[in-house]
């Protein structure tokens, strides 16, 4: 009895608290916005005076005492079968940070966190970044999945994002005020992986194959859309592989039946290398292999090895100029790899850390001993960011958060390294 | 001399070699160092660098090496000289192995043979804090020193606490104090007390509201899902806590739960946009139902069934849910998005702190009813069941029926933890699904101590809450727990807060039913 | 909770009427679904029916292998090692480590100053990664029921269930944090490429047959017949027969229980071992994580063909093979989907038939 008299009680006090709880947010907001609404936040509230005029903005200010580091945020999967793209975009970042990590007097710190590429481990890390009040923003995350899972969560800190590599079109379609990006979209590469087999490589009968995940599954369907608008023959229905396994020569063979003169995949390195080592065995001998970004880079040549020869891969290499050259030997001589070996997104990567940290620059205040950075402002500058020069090319955000105005390259591997194609 | 045995010296250096070589070429040696480090911190022991750190983490080791080679019971307790020989012998085997790895790695290190290619985690940083930063022959002969030397005086230690009858007495008092303070009847009658009782709940309830509201939104996300991880352990608690039915695809009951709480309140790709309630219920009742209908054919079956096919449900579930086939209508791989959060009265409450609120509450009254459950009729047929099936049926109980209405129960308090999962998280894919979830609900029941349910609270804290604390390990976790299960099977099945039912008068009757099933 | 004598008959009445009834239904819709779309729609030429059925074979031939290990202790001690596919994984990784060194050491010729042991002596490299893979599986299974299982040949079952789950999440952690956790490429011998092998023709279209194929399916053949000789004709087998019998009798007939149940593990674990090196030989990829799913498919064929059966788990692994190779394209769905149909034929399978296929006709009491 005295049990359930205690769960009653419970449960009423508690239902009590939440009931309370929205009112006590809201109130003071309604009633001092200015003044008030930080406190709900940002840590911006035991600010002492001499605080500057811009943080009496909605989000307040992250103040970086003197001393502590601006945080810049990085999350990707640094461990898995993925890992290669973390390792490479913090690489990349960790250079843009040694590069311009100077505002005011005050060092950017990359804070690298590894997500595992999952929603679930997305969340984690954004629920953890956000704690810290000087982290302000996030060059990330890498993978579309995870990106949407932590939008919220940095939406609700005021925290922007530019993420290089998040490729998902859905993502910046959900009004989303933080959300930037500066790679192409799947859709964007479709068309253009689907424009090139059809126009320049004169593939009349394609077959499309994804690995069932969000992103394989989007371009493979984007592909097919378009490949049929220009006239092309997809010949059979999409067929899907269960990822993470090593013997696909029954799909393969289901392909086969439909005799096509190339395939299309959607996926990653390690299910597009099991795919292209069984071609030969199912009887698509001879039949060209084409895929996206997601298979682009070392692992796939070392794992296909001597069937990797005349594979596609519809990527955003930034075509050669100094800058290039000059970031790509400080890449070789500080990790001992040469750029772009790991992923196609290392010059993207090192653009994307280094347009947050200008955009940090334009707002940051210093008052004091301390440096002010309005949350909203650099909201607001990320997305407002309009002809920044960086390596790989020009970064100007659209309303939307779109910042990439460059399509997909296509490069094919010739004697087992990756080249441009003609 | 002939007789004196020198095998548990010798087991326990393999043992503890053997356990020094999968730390180090795990790298767990260089982790596990840096956190050392950071606990004591760097600031107030500025002189004390890292290879000093792991100097201490080496004489540790060998203290318990040479402790663990002494007491082994086969050890005659009186006498000195097998005591210190076999600390000696596990002193020398545990010393080679660490020689033998800090001459091999060391050297591959300076030959620059990059090992990495074929173990990932043997950088060179971690070599050279295995060397102690010395070339490998001198770091392998400072190892082989420091065990020899450790293991030595951790065989007198142990030899000594065994045999010195003050010290033994002081042990035996002390512990005796503890648990006289604890059974005392002062202490019993206040815990007894119900002055006493009630205002522990009330200090319990005004923590449970005032906590949520003063720790921030990562505390509360941690301490979610550690809620919604109860949810599950108590949920699976009952269908093998105490039905004894081991179910593995557990997880296929949050998948239907999350899922067609998800389908109703999410935009996409059906826009039906329901009241948060009412798809909370909906959610729980597809659950239930599920667990009805995969119960109905095979419950009367006994033994292993119901694992194979729950597990096979697992599968076929995620599989579906993300298969091409149904992308239209479950959203595919990308899962949904936008999950609706619950509302009150119109307002939508959908802050940390009021989620919070909300698991906790779900918490408190699934609690509540699993102690009603407990203790009821049928909670008892069910303890029956799982002692021996065939006697409980000879008593009278419907076996299949109970079981049934376990699993049903079971699913349904799955469904509510999948769909509070879900709308948390404003999203729900099929990758939240996979068999690792019904592994860890698993594996949190069985730490915390199964079929009790406040080993649940701690299993699920152990499980869910401390790694996420401990990032560093993170990639250990699971490690440690496969290693953990194995141990506690073996020296205490119960659990750590192990189940307050009667226990068997007879228990080899019981290892009996089980074998012969 | 009265009266349940009454409502059992019925019950089972129902059950005896029904699942006949269901069987039914269930085998007449499939084969029209079958016969809808192999000789209806005819999306596939006969010669593309070859190489489904050829992949399902060498894929049914290694699950075969690993099912055996699992009724071979299910039917003694009434235990699922979940942790099987482990042991299979560390085989593989022992064969391919075996091939890595063997790659690594130089034998140069005149003519070939390149050429390493592995292809100056590929059939002594093929047998000894064998050995090594098999040794390897044999010892961790041995060591898996002397650490794990033996201190709790006493305790329920339940237990023991949750010590192998254990044993499998540590095992695969384990090798994850020793070897990373991307996927290797295993490199085979010259006389092994993946992609070679003899060309036949179908219909008048060629059909290739990899060398590493026949190699695994030949290979797989003969083990399980040298198994079922070693159970049916030595002393090992009959006293394996007798404890899964009943162990006490056993005992009282001067069979050592525990070395009998220890040898089990060790045989169980050498064939898993072959498989593994097979899985590396012919699929060429391994991580951590190549045990776990080979392992679950593997005991769903042995509860498919009666677990605790030796026949039964060899025709469960083909037959599982050849459905996620030929299911899907014989019911005209996504291969996405092989899985699913593997196990909705499981569950179908312990609906209509709890003892599986070729299981003996167990009471509802045993199991």
């Amino acid at each position: 009895m005295k049990k359930s008299l205690f769960f009653v009680l419970m449960i009423v006090a508690l239902l009590l608290a939440a009931c309370g709880a929205p009112a006590a947010t809201e109130a003071p907001a309604a009633e001092a916005p200015a003044a008030e609404a930080p406190a709900a936040e940002a840590p911006a509230a035991e600010v002492p005076a001499g605080e500057p005029e811009a943080c009496a903005a909605e989000l307040g200010c992250a103040v970086i005492p003197a001393g502590s580091t601006i945080k810049l945020g990085y999350a990707g999967p640094m461990t898995g079968d993925y890992s290669q793209f973390g390792i490479d975009m913090s690489n990349a970042m960790k250079l843009a940070v040694a590069d311009f990590g100077d505002v005011e007097g005050f060092k950017v710190e990359l804070v690298a966190e590894d997500d595992l590429a999952s929603a679930e481990g997305a969340a984690a890390v954004a629920n953890k970044l956000v704690t810290d009040p000087t982290f302000v923003a996030m060059a990330g995350h890498a993978f579309s999945g995870a990106t949407s899972a932590a939008m919220p969560i940095y939406e609700k800190a005021g925290v922007p994002m530019l993420s290089p590599s998040a490729t998902n079109p859905d993502l910046t379609k959900a009004g989303s005020t933080v959300f930037n990006r500066s790679a192409f979209t799947d859709a964007q590469q479709a068309d253009g992986a689907a424009a090139y087999l059809f126009n320049t490589l004169g593939v009349k009968k394609l077959a499309v194959m994804h690995d069932g995940t969000d992103y394989g599954q989007g371009l493979a369907k984007g592909v097919e859309a378009k490949y049929k608008e220009l006239g092309g023959e997809v010949v059979g229905e999409l067929v899907a592989v269960t990822p993470g396994e090593s013997d696909y020569s029954a799909p393969l063979a289901s392909v086969a039946a439909a005799a096509p003169e190339a395939i299309y995949f959607g996926g990653y390195n390690a299910e597009a290398a099991v795919l292209v080592n069984q071609m030969k065995v199912a009887g698509l001998e001879g039949v060209k292999f084409f895929s996206g970004d997601g298979i682009y880079g070392k692992d796939f040549i070392e794992k296909a090895g001597a069937n990797a020869e005349g594979v596609y891969s519809a990527t955003l290499v930034p075509s050669a100029s100094d800058a290039i050259t000059a970031f790509n030997t400080v890449y070789k001589t500080s990790y001992g790899e040469d750029a772009g070996v790991l992923s196609a997104y290392t010059w993207n990567s090192y653009d994307s850390a280094s347009a947050l940290i200008a955009a940090i620059k334009s707002v940051a205040v210093v008052s004091g001993d301390s440096l002010y950075i309005p949350r909203g402002a650099l909201v607001a500058a990320v997305r407002g960011l309009k002809d920044f020069q960086g390596i790989a090319g020009v970064i100007t955000c659209q309303a939307d958060g779109e910042c990439n105005a460059s399509g997909p390259v296509f490069y094919v591997v010739k004697d087992g390294v990756w080249v441009p194609a003609e | 001399m002939s007789n004196l045995s020198l095998k548990n010296g010798r087991n326990a250096g393999i043992v503890f070699g053997i356990i020094i070589l999968i730390m180090f070429s795990t790298g767990f040696t260089l982790i596990g160092n840096q956190l050392v480090a950071k606990l004591i911190g760097n600031e107030g022991f500025k002189g004390l660098d890292q290879f000093k750190v792991f100097v201490i983490f080496m004489v540790l080791m060998g203290l318990w090496n040479g402790s663990t080679a002494a007491r082994k019971p086969a050890i005659a307790k009186d006498e000195m000289m097998p005591a210190i020989a076999n600390g000696l012998v596990a002193g020398l085997v545990f010393g080679v192995f660490s020689l033998v790895i800090s001459v091999f790695f060391g050297t591959m290190l300076i030959i620059k043979v990059d090992i990495r290619n074929y173990l990932v985690n043997i950088s060179p940083e971690s070599t050279k804090l295995f060397l102690f930063d010395q070339t490998p022959v001198l770091g392998g002969a400072y190892h082989f020193g420091i065990a020899l030397i450790t293991s030595f005086a951790g065989a007198f230690l142990a030899h000594f606490t065994r045999t010195n009858q003050s010290l033994r007495n002081f042990i035996a008092n002390s512990k005796r104090s503890v648990s006289d303070f604890s059974g005392s009847p002062k202490v019993v009658s206040t815990v007894n007390n119900q002055y006493f009782k009630i205002a522990s709940y009330l200090v319990l309830a005004a923590l449970l509201i005032i906590i949520p509201r003063q720790w921030g939104s990562y505390w509360n996300y941690v301490f979610g899902t550690v809620g919604i991880y109860v949810l599950l352990g108590l949920g699976l608690n009952i269908i093998t806590g105490w039905a004894g039915q081991l179910v593995i695809g557990y997880v296929a009951f949050f998948a239907v739960g999350a899922y067609s709480f998800s389908l109703l309140t999410s935009p996409a790709p059906h826009n039906l946009m329901w009241n948060f309630w009412i798809a909370l219920a909906v959610g729980v009742v597809a659950a239930a139902v599920s667990g009805l209908l995969i119960g109905l054919p095979i419950l009367n079956l006994r033994g292993d069934y119901l694992a194979i096919v729950t597990l096979g449900l697992a599968e076929i579930i995620r599989i579906l849910l993300k298969s091409d086939m149904l992308t239209d209508f479950t959203g595919g791989p990308r899962g949904l998005q936008k999950v609706g959060g619950p509302t009150l009265l119109g307002n939508s409450i959908t802050s940390d702190i009021d989620f919070m609120y909300l698991i906790i509450i779900a918490v408190l009254v699934v609690t509540f009813f699993a102690y009603r459950l407990q203790n009821s009729r049928t909670g008892k047929a069910w303890y029956a069941i799982n002692l021996d099936e065939t006697v409980a049926r000879a008593t009278g109980i419907n076996a299949y029926s109970s079981k049934l209405l376990a699993l049903t129960l079971s699913a349904a308090v799955a469904g509510l933890a999948g769909a509070l999962f879900a709308s948390r998280n404003q999203f729900t894919g099929p990758d939240d699904h996979a068999l690792m979830v019904s592994i860890n609900v698993i594996c949190l029941v069985i730490v915390g101590g199964i079929g009790n349910i406040p080993g649940i609270f701690l299993g699920a804290f152990a499980l869910k809450g401390l790694p996420e604390i401990l990032r560093e390990i993170e990639n250990y976790r699971l490690l440690v727990f496969g290693v953990l299960l194995i141990v506690m099977m073996r020296i205490r099945p119960e659990g750590f807060l192990p189940s307050q039912r009667p226990k068997l008068e007879h228990p080899i009757d019981l290892a009996k039913s089980g074998k012969e099933e | 909770m009265k009266n349940t004598s009454d409502q059992n008959i019925s019950k089972i009445k129902l059950s005896k009427f029904l699942r006949p009834l269901i069987t039914f239904l269930i085998s007449s819709f499939l084969l029209y679904r079958i016969y809808e779309v192999v000789f209806i729609r005819q999306q596939f030429t006969p010669d593309i029916w070859v190489r489904f059925a050829i992949s399902g074979l060498i894929l049914g031939g290694m699950y075969a292998l690993i099912a055996i290990g699992y009724t071979l202790v299910y039917g003694i001690m009434f235990m699922i090692n979940f942790a099987h596919g482990e042991v299979m994984m560390l085989g593989a990784f022992g064969g391919y480590f075996i091939f890595e060194l063997f790659n690594f050491i130089p034998t140069p010729t005149v003519a070939d100053p390149d050429l390493t042991f592995l292809n100056s002596q590929p059939i002594l490299s093929i047998i000894l990664a064998f050995v090594a893979g098999v040794t390897i599986a044999g010892l961790s299974g041995y060591f898996l029921e002397k650490i794990a299982y033996r201190p709790l040949r006493k305790a329920p079952r339940l237990i023991l269930l949750i010590t192998a789950i254990g044993a499998s999440t540590a095992l695969q952690n384990l090798a994850m944090l020793l070897f990373g956790p991307t996927r290797k490429n295993v490199i085979n011998p010259m006389i092994l490429e993946r992609s070679a092998g003899w060309s036949v023709l179908v219909s008048g279209k060629p059909v290739l047959i990899t060398y590493t194929g026949v190699f695994s399916l030949v290979l797989s053949a003969l083990l399980m017949v040298a198994l079922y000789l070693v159970v049916q004709k030595t002393k090992l087998g009959r006293s394996m027969r007798a404890v899964a019998q009943d162990k006490n009798t056993a005992a009282l007939m001067g069979v050592d229980v525990d070395d009998v149940i220890s040898k089990t593990f060790i045989i169980s674990g050498m064939l898993a071992g072959a498989a593994g090196v097979m899985w590396d030989i012919h699929m060429g990829l391994v991580n951590h994580y190549t045990g776990f799913l080979p392992g679950i498919k593997a005991f769903t064929a042995a509860v498919m063909g009666g677990i605790g059966n030796i026949p039964g788990a060899m025709l469960g692994g083909i037959l599982l093979g050849m459905l996620e190779a030929v299911g899907p394209a014989a019911l005209g769905i996504d291969f996405q989907l092989k899985d699913v149909i593997a196990f909705t034929i499981l569950i179908l399978v312990l609906i209509v038939r709890p003892s599986g296929i070729l299981g003996e006709k167990l009471s509802e009491e045993k199991l």
